[in-house]
């Protein structure tokens, strides 16, 4: 009997580990196992803001070499750079430009800048996930980061959700959102255009995901760490 | 004859002044005609040199004729041209006649003429270099012109001022050495192209009728060539850089300003607006940047920067710069780097390395995030070690190389774009030698001090080893003999002792035979110190001889545990031997029962003291193979039936013993070789030898557990030679017994050892007369044979030619034998 108990918890044990190396392969923790019968089992602030802030920077790390990659492979010497000021469809979203801006903007209502503009771009990734297949000669690396972009987004938005709703007194704003009508030039037969609407999409995934790990990172430090990081 | 003299000497002096005077004033020296020339082919001149003048004012006349006619004339003109020419205008001058020429100087002596010079009018026509030579620069369509005018040269006559010249004009750049020179024509101007800007230029000309020669040049006039005057190039934006992700800066490069001063303007406009700004701050930075404050400065946004160079003539505008900051920042290298050694547990140095970010860098607020990497390598290495660390202001360096001098260096970079800073100044450290390494050292150096004092101690051991055993073990008293003197014992008056002991009346009681072995033992002792020297030639013999000594003489070794049963034993035996008439029997229960201690003392070998430890550890050695012996010895009932030979094989592995120390493969042979010997001997006298094997015994009971064979040895040698003295006494009693002993060669011997050994003769003899019983009678006669048959076999054992011979010639020459060696061997 006692060995059998062994055994399984033995294989417990293995299925735990198992499970664990894929979730941080993937940039998630497992959450810690709650006591049992406790009532508030809830991850502390901390901890919230640490995922996000990691899976921030993963989002990040993936967008910019995406980015990298579909430069060197298909924008060189074509100027997208220039045409691509102003573009970005987040745009309209007031977020804060520098450092004395993102310190003094409430706290509030970064994260709900922060929600806006990852809502902002559920539907373009999912669209860019599908489309960047279609991108002749696409290499792999690029296809996965797009799919890999587009769940680790979600999870975020679920994260930040989540940390919006332990910080937020009031009600939490779900109308912050800026729609994106850039599928049709993702379509274009014409491949330069077609190639410029790919570069400025991915211009602006970079921007606007360095921008999110950048708030974060302020929020981070100064609701976690009291502005000592 | 005085007054000739002196007429003589008059008209010397006269004669020297007549040729004075005719010297100083003398006719004119030739002239000579230099040149003549023609400016322009229709009047000439010509020039001449005076000679030298004859110390009188000279006239020159020029004479010419015409090769057409006979007709001399004199020069029309003697100063149109200037003094000593002649000028011939165009009345006198005729293209197509040759002149003869010539001059004559005149004084009032003489006259002389100069060589007569044809001249041909038109091959002596050169001009005059022109004149009024000006220059001016002209710069239309960004190009620069020279222009050059000048004049005909000027002619004497001036109504005859229509002639036609060419003109050659030359020029070069001031510093040059070589002429550029241009065909002009005609004209008397010319326009140079084609000239370097910022030249200073040299110009000169010249010219020539349509024959004749080239005219000198004219004279140098130079003009300095105006700088190009160009709109500026277009200027290169190098880079833009953030320090700190909250500012920024952009450099650029100005290209060629034209010649003029030029202006530098930075112009930007950022994304999502319209309006073009100008750099707000061109100083802080330096000179070609422009600083843009935090006010100025936005992230995740792209930057449209150009810069215009702008100058009198126009302006250029260099290409467009697309930034955006957040991924051009570059911090500056970090600071405070403390390198720091520190120990682990284990000893082994690691270095710790800690350094704060760029003062200028918030990482506090978290609007920057940096990471690190550094470096390092030996001082005289090529390569570098990088290490990234991440985001951490601390790194610790393990497994460096001791002794070595190491480089430092750190530099970061924003967590996602933007460049890595500066490497920071380079920091040293040395590794400091393993620590490892010196304590190997330290503890080599003392093991091998220590092993040394171990060499040392136990040499001085082996050397004095019963000294000092003596010394830290004191001897235990030895067999408890109550009512004797140990003083006189040592003393060796045996005398004395006897008398103390007061064994004076025979036949002696048990205890009084006990206690006389026991003093035979404790004096044989004394003689086995000295015994070993002349007995052994091996060191071996000698050693466990002595212990033996010790521990016969002494009881150092005896043990408390063993002495009971060895008392016990040999108590035991001499009953049995008193009531058993056979001595042979006696002497082998006497053996059997010690080397049943002896194989005991192996077993138990933990009483063994320390001195004892040899012997027994030696016993332990010589045992094994005389196992067959052995087992002889450990039936001893049945060895007590065995004849007196089988007893000499008994006794024989004693020696047999001594000799496997040096040969152990041949112990048997030798046994039986050594009985055989024995049996010749005791051919002589069989009860001797078991006599002597009885003292042994009570040898053996008295010395509790000192190895019975090798006392065996040491009882014999003591027993000759101290007991020499005693057998000749007792063969002279006993002489049918012993054939050998009475040998004439013991006469000798006789005289020797009394001398040597005076008290010890003294007292055996009365005891051995005294005790008149067979038994104790015949021991001390066999102990003196014995001994010189042990002498005898050991002799055979150390060299196989000596013993038998000796034996078969005569015993004397034996018992010689050792007196002779030893006085050599002590």
């Amino acid at each position: 009997m006692s060995t059998k108990g062994a055994s399984l918890k033995g294989l417990l044990l293995v299925t735990l580990l198992v499970s664990h190396m894929l979730l941080t392969k993937e940039g998630v923790t497992s959450l810690p196992i709650c006591p049992n019968g406790s009532v508030n089992c809830q991850l502390s602030l901390e901890e919230l803001f640490d995922r996000a802030v990691k899976l921030s920077h993963y989002i990040h790390f993936l967008s910019s070499e995406m980015f990298n990659e579909f430069d060197e492979r298909y924008a060189q010497g074509r100027g997208f750079i220039a045409k691509a000021v102003n573009s970005c469809h987040t745009a309209s979203l007031t977020t804060p430009e520098d450092k004395e801006q993102a310190q003094q903007i409430h706290h509030e209502d970064l994260l709900n800048l922060i929600l806006g503009v990852l809502r902002s771009w559920n539907d373009p990734l999912v669209h860019l996930a599908s489309e960047v297949q279609r991108i002749k000669e696409a290499p792999e690396t690029i296809l996965w980061k797009a799919v890999e972009i587009e769940e680790q987004n979600k999870r975020l938005l679920e994260g930040m959700e989540k940390i919006v709703g332990r910080v937020q007194s009031g009600e939490v704003e779900n109308d912050i959102y800026t729609p994106w009508d850039g599928l049709p030039s993702l379509q274009l037969a014409d491949e330069d255009s077609r190639l410029f609407a790919f570069y400025n999409l991915l211009h602006c995934l970079r921007r606007d995901s360095h921008k999110i790990d950048n708030y974060l990172k302020v929020l981070k430090c100064r609701l976690i760490h009291d502005n000592n990081c | 004859m005085k007054q000739r003299f002196i007429s003589s000497v008059q008209i010397i002096l006269q004669l020297a002044l007549t040729t004075v005077g005719l010297t100083g004033q003398t006719y004119p020296g030739k002239p000579k005609i230099i040149r003549c020339r023609s400016l322009e082919k229709e009047t000439f001149s010509c020039w001449w040199k005076p000679g030298s003048d004859g110390g009188l004012p000279n006239n020159y006349t020029l004479f010419y004729s015409k090769d057409s006619e006979e007709k001399i004339y004199e020069c029309p003109d003697y100063l149109t041209s200037g003094p000593n020419s002649c000028y011939f205008d165009k009345n006198h001058t005729n293209p197509w006649t040759t002149y003869i020429i010539t001059v004559m100087a005149t004084n009032e002596i003489g006259s002389n003429s100069s060589d007569p010079q044809h001249v041909d009018i038109t091959s002596i026509v050169q001009p005059d270099a022109p004149v009024n030579l000006s220059l001016e620069t002209n710069t239309s369509a960004n190009m620069s012109y020279l222009w050059a005018k000048w004049s005909p040269p000027s002619l004497a006559d001036a109504s005859s001022n229509l002639h036609v010249y060419h003109y050659e004009l030359r020029l070069k750049p001031e510093v040059n050495e070589e002429w550029e020179t241009v065909s002009v024509g005609m004209q008397t101007h010319y326009e140079v192209t084609s000239l370097q800007a910022g030249v200073k230029y040299v110009v000169q000309v010249r010219c020539m009728l349509d024959l004749g020669e080239w005219s000198e040049w004219s004279s140098e006039r130079s003009i300095q060539i105006p700088k190009e005057r160009l709109p500026p190039e277009k200027p290169t934006i190098i880079k833009c850089r953030s320090p700190e992700k909250e500012t920024f800066t952009c450099w650029w490069k100005p290209a060629s300003d034209g010649g003029l001063l030029t202006n530098h303007t930075l112009l930007y406009s950022k994304e999502g607006e319209e309006k073009v700004y100008e750099c707000p701050d061109y100083k802080t930075a330096g000179p070609n940047s422009c600083y843009f404050d935090k006010k100025h400065t936005s992230f995740w946004t792209i930057y449209n920067i150009t810069v215009r160079a702008t100058n009198e003539m126009g302006s250029n505008v260099s290409d467009p710069h697309y930034v955006d900051v957040t991924y051009i920042v570059q911090p500056d290298p970090p600071v405070n780097i403390t390198l720091e050694l520190k120990k682990s547990i284990k000893r082994k140095p690691y270095l710790v390395l800690t350094w704060s970010p760029p003062p200028l860098a918030d990482v506090r607020s978290g609007w920057l995030t940096l990471e690190y990497e550094l470096r390092l390598k030996p001082e005289e290495g090529e390569e570098w070690e990088t290490i990234f660390v991440g985001q951490q202001t601390q790194c610790k360096m393990f497994s460096l190389n001791p002794g070595k001098r190491y480089i430092v260096q750190i530099h970061c970079k924003p967590d996602h774009h933007g460049l890595w800073s500066e490497w920071s100044p380079e920091m040293y450290i040395e590794i400091p030698t393993d620590f490892r390494v010196k304590d190997m050292v330290v503890w080599i150096i003392v093991g091998v001090l220590s092993s040394l004092i171990c060499l040392i101690m136990s040499w001085i051991m082996i050397m004095k080893g019963y000294r000092m055993m003596a010394f830290i073990l004191p001897p235990v008293p030895g067999p408890k003999i109550k009512g004797i003197d140990t003083h006189l014992l040592e003393t060796g008056k045996s005398e004395e002792l006897l008398s103390a002991l007061g064994c004076h009346g025979f036949p002696p009681t048990s205890d009084c035979e006990e206690l006389l072995v026991e003093y035979l033992e404790v004096e044989d002792s004394e003689d086995q110190q000295l015994m070993p020297s002349h007995d052994t030639p091996s060191k071996n013999t000698k050693i466990i001889l002595k212990e033996t000594d010790s521990d016969s003489g002494r009881g150092s070794c005896d043990s408390p545990s063993l002495l009971p049963v060895k008392s016990r034993e040999s108590r035991g035996l001499p009953s049995a031997l008193q009531t058993q008439d056979v001595r042979a029997k006696e002497k082998k229960g006497g053996k059997g029962s010690w080397e049943t201690q002896c194989t005991a003392s192996e077993q138990k070998m933990l009483p063994c003291s320390s001195e004892s430890i040899k012997s027994c550890t030696w016993l332990a050695a010589q045992l094994p193979g005389n196992q067959a012996a052995m087992f002889a010895y450990h039936s001893t009932v049945e060895a007590f039936r065995i004849t007196l030979n089988t007893t000499n094989v008994n006794t024989s592995p004693v020696l047999v013993g001594n000799e496997e120390n040096r040969q152990s493969l041949y112990p048997i042979a030798e046994t039986v070789y050594d009985d055989e010997e024995k049996m010749s001997e005791m051919e002589y006298s069989k009860t001797d030898q078991t006599r002597v094997q009885v003292r042994q015994n009570q040898q053996n009971d008295k010395s509790p557990f000192l190895n019975p064979k090798l006392m065996d040895y040491v009882e014999v040698h003591k027993v000759r030679q101290d007991d020499e003295p005693t057998l000749l006494l007792k063969h002279k009693e006993n002489s049918g017994k012993t054939k050998k002993n009475p040998v004439p060669g013991t006469s000798k011997e006789y005289t020797k050892v009394s001398t040597v050994v005076d008290h010890h003769i003294l007292v055996l003899l009365p005891d051995q007369r005294t005790q008149n019983t067979p038994v104790a009678q015949e021991p001390v006669a066999e102990t003196s044979q014995n001994p010189q048959e042990s002498q005898g076999e050991k002799s055979t054992d150390y060299s196989t030619t000596a013993p038998s011979d000796s034996r078969g010639d005569t015993s004397g020459s034996d018992y010689m034998d050792p007196s002779s060696f030893m006085p050599s061997f002590k």
